[in-house]
């Protein structure tokens, strides 16, 4: 990490979701089926090439922020579809291969949050193309949608689609800042908050670099015009129960003497307003301040001296999502980082009128080199599992995790001994989800130029 | 607690890796390379170095078996596949340094990290029947912590 010298990416030929966060405050995502394969790679070629049709945007940095931003991600059985040899699908890895429906169980998409309960056009085998478009306004993005209607209904079926907008004051759901935490990437423009931690290489979100393990890059899958400078992502739907967070906290506040508000900071490891616990475990308006800029500039452990999780707790959701340089099974905190693109789903909650029964919930990409080692490890190991990490036991994530009723708990470490608070239920349910690649220009522009094999591929 | 609940809230795992030198003169030097490791100080041992990085290795030792195998002995926590990157980033070297007597073409295994986790697989003699441990839910860390004076 950080070891290998920066080296040089073509940030034009980048997808830019996979470097940059768009800031922009509304967003759409579209599942479409190949219906005709020169039609659908026709598409391909319009969004690359064509200045009628919003192009797929890259990581080039903008002069001027445009109204409008598209990005595409394809299933394994797109790659099928679209008239990919399978030679060059067996060169892919295999958890991208088996998709998001028959890794579920791994992740904890289980019984509620099962495959069988997802949206549908989520579980679709069908489900070819992820499209992706983040707009400055409602206008912009119906207009950037309708226009890539056009180009895409000779060749794609729309199998469902959904939508996301920000809500005030740029929280999630369950009323946190979200989205201080990104990698920072070496060589590439920063696009997240400074901090103090190590730089991630460029091989952690970008195929054909090396990787944030010594000695390694992640495989390239083939052709090198399809692979390189591609990333994964895997698409998420995330209902979240609001009533439920809400009276969870209502309830632990009164049983334990914590405010609503210090049950909340603890769950998370941040309070509400984004300011860290561990550098301010009272209150979240320290004095002096903690300037914007600098609320994610910090660590565990070392000078910052929480190596047990007495301001912080070792199983609280940013702890458990990335340990930085606590102690942790493999000494692997800094080297399973992800890149986070989320937008709320529903209308903003409010208290006064609980159980409105609108759903609520994050639309979600979470982008890396590899869906198993960042992906699929978060959730299987830190997220779903607390043995990673010293006293967790076998605790989920408070926040995120695949919770059973009546088995969930979460322990908040005190000198005297922990509180423990239990009954702790699931509050984010998977409404689906899929696993996409995410194709450099020059690998969109490849699929484009496809010619139908002569022994096309099964379905 | 039932016998099956305990079984499954194993957290340990044993691994018996048995490793043939390709050659009688690769076992004397696999033994030397073993015999000069062992012998330094614990402090200058770089397989001690590596597995308390690791944090999830309980025991581990070297064995030689006959006149041509090299047999590494642990329980270590948690899912190997899942972690075998962070494994080879913390005693990859260590592999290198003896797999060279053993399998060239796993050499280095930095570069061959799929083709040393099927090298592990085929070759970990596991153990006969249910593993045992006496503290079947604790992890190195948790032992650890709790040592340093942890609640």
């Amino acid at each position: 990490m950080g070891g290998n010298p920066a080296v040089a990416v073509d940030l034009g030929d980048v997808q830019g979701l996979i470097l940059r966060g768009y800031t922009m405050p509304v967003a759409r995502c579209i599942g479409l089926a190949v219906q005709e394969a020169a039609g659908a790679r026709a598409f391909l070629t319009a969004v690359t090439d064509d200045s009628a049709v919003p192009s797929v945007a890259s990581a080039q940095p903008w002069t001027v922020k445009p109204e409008s931003c598209v990005n595409l991600g394809i299933t394994f059985a797109g790659l099928g579809a679209l008239g990919v040899s399978a030679e060059s699908r067996a060169s892919f890895p295999t958890e991208y291969a088996e998709g998001a429906v028959a890794r579920a169980a791994l992740v904890g998409d289980v019984g509620d949050s099962g495959p069988e309960r997802w949206l549908g056009w989520l579980a679709d085998p069908d489900l070819h193309l992820v499209l992706v478009v983040f707009a400055q306004s409602a206008a912009a993005l119906e207009s950037a949608t309708g226009r890539l209607q056009r180009a895409w209904s000779a060749g794609w079926r729309e199998l469902g689609r959904c939508d996301g907008e920000r809500l005030p004051g740029d929280v999630a759901h369950f009323g946190y800042r979200d989205g201080l935490s990104q990698p920072t990437v070496d060589g590439v423009p920063p696009s997240g908050l400074p901090d103090r931690l190590p730089r991630a290489p460029v091989g952690e979100f970008l195929l054909g670099y090396p990787s944030q393990f010594s000695g390694h890059s992640y495989a390239v899958p083939t052709p090198c015009a399809l692979g390189a400078n591609g990333s994964f992502a895997a698409l998420r739907v995330l209902e979240q129960d609001v009533d439920g967070f809400a009276e969870f906290l209502t309830r632990q506040a009164a049983r334990t003497g914590m405010s609503e508000e210090l049950v909340a900071a603890k769950l998370c490891g941040r309070w509400r307003n984004g300011t860290p616990l561990v550098l301010s475990p009272d209150t979240d308006a320290p004095e002096p301040p903690i300037p914007a800029e600098a609320l994610n500039d910090f660590d565990y452990v070392g000078e910052f001296g929480d190596d047990r999780g007495y301001r912080c707790p070792v199983g609280s959701h940013v702890r458990r999502m990335y340990p930085r340089s606590s102690r942790v099974a493999g000494n692997a905190g800094h080297r399973h980082r992800i890149v986070r693109r989320g937008i709320p789903y529903g209308p903003p909650y409010d208290p006064a009128h609980p159980r409105d029964g609108h759903p609520r919930g994050l639309l979600g990409l979470f982008i890396g080199a590899s869906l198993a080692d960042q992906f699929e490890f978060l959730m299987a190991q830190w997220l779903n599992d607390g043995t990673f990490a010293p006293g967790l036991g076998r605790a989920r994530d408070p926040m995120a995790g695949a919770n059973e009723p009546g088995v969930g708990r979460f322990s908040i470490p005190c000198p005297g001994g922990p509180i423990v608070l239990d009954g702790l239920p699931r509050f984010v349910t998977t409404r689906g989800g899929a696993y996409c690649f995410l194709p450099s220009i020059t690998g969109l522009r490849y699929l484009a130029d496809l010619r139908p094999d002569p022994n096309p591929p099964g379905p | 607690m039932s016998e099956q609940a305990a079984v499954e809230q194993l957290v340990q795992s044993p691994l018996t890796l048995v490793m043939t030198a390709k050659s009688p003169e690769a076992f004397a030097a696999l033994r030397k390379t073993v015999e000069d490791l062992q012998a330094l100080p614990t402090d200058k041992n770089p397989v001690v170095a590596a597995l308390n990085r690791l944090g999830t290795v309980h025991f581990a030792r070297f064995a030689f078996l006959g006149n041509d195998q090299l047999a590494v002995i642990t329980t270590y926590d948690g899912d190997f596949d899942a972690y075998i990157n962070d494994f080879i980033n913390e005693i990859g070297e260590v592999f290198n340094a003896l797999l060279r007597h053993v399998d060239e073409s796993l050499v280095p295994v930095q570069s061959h990290r799929a083709e040393f986790l099927k090298f592990v697989r085929a070759n970990d003699l596991r153990c006969v029947g249910q593993f045992y441990s006496a503290y079947p839910q604790r992890t190195v860390l948790d032992i650890v912590d709790m040592a340093n004076g942890a609640g």
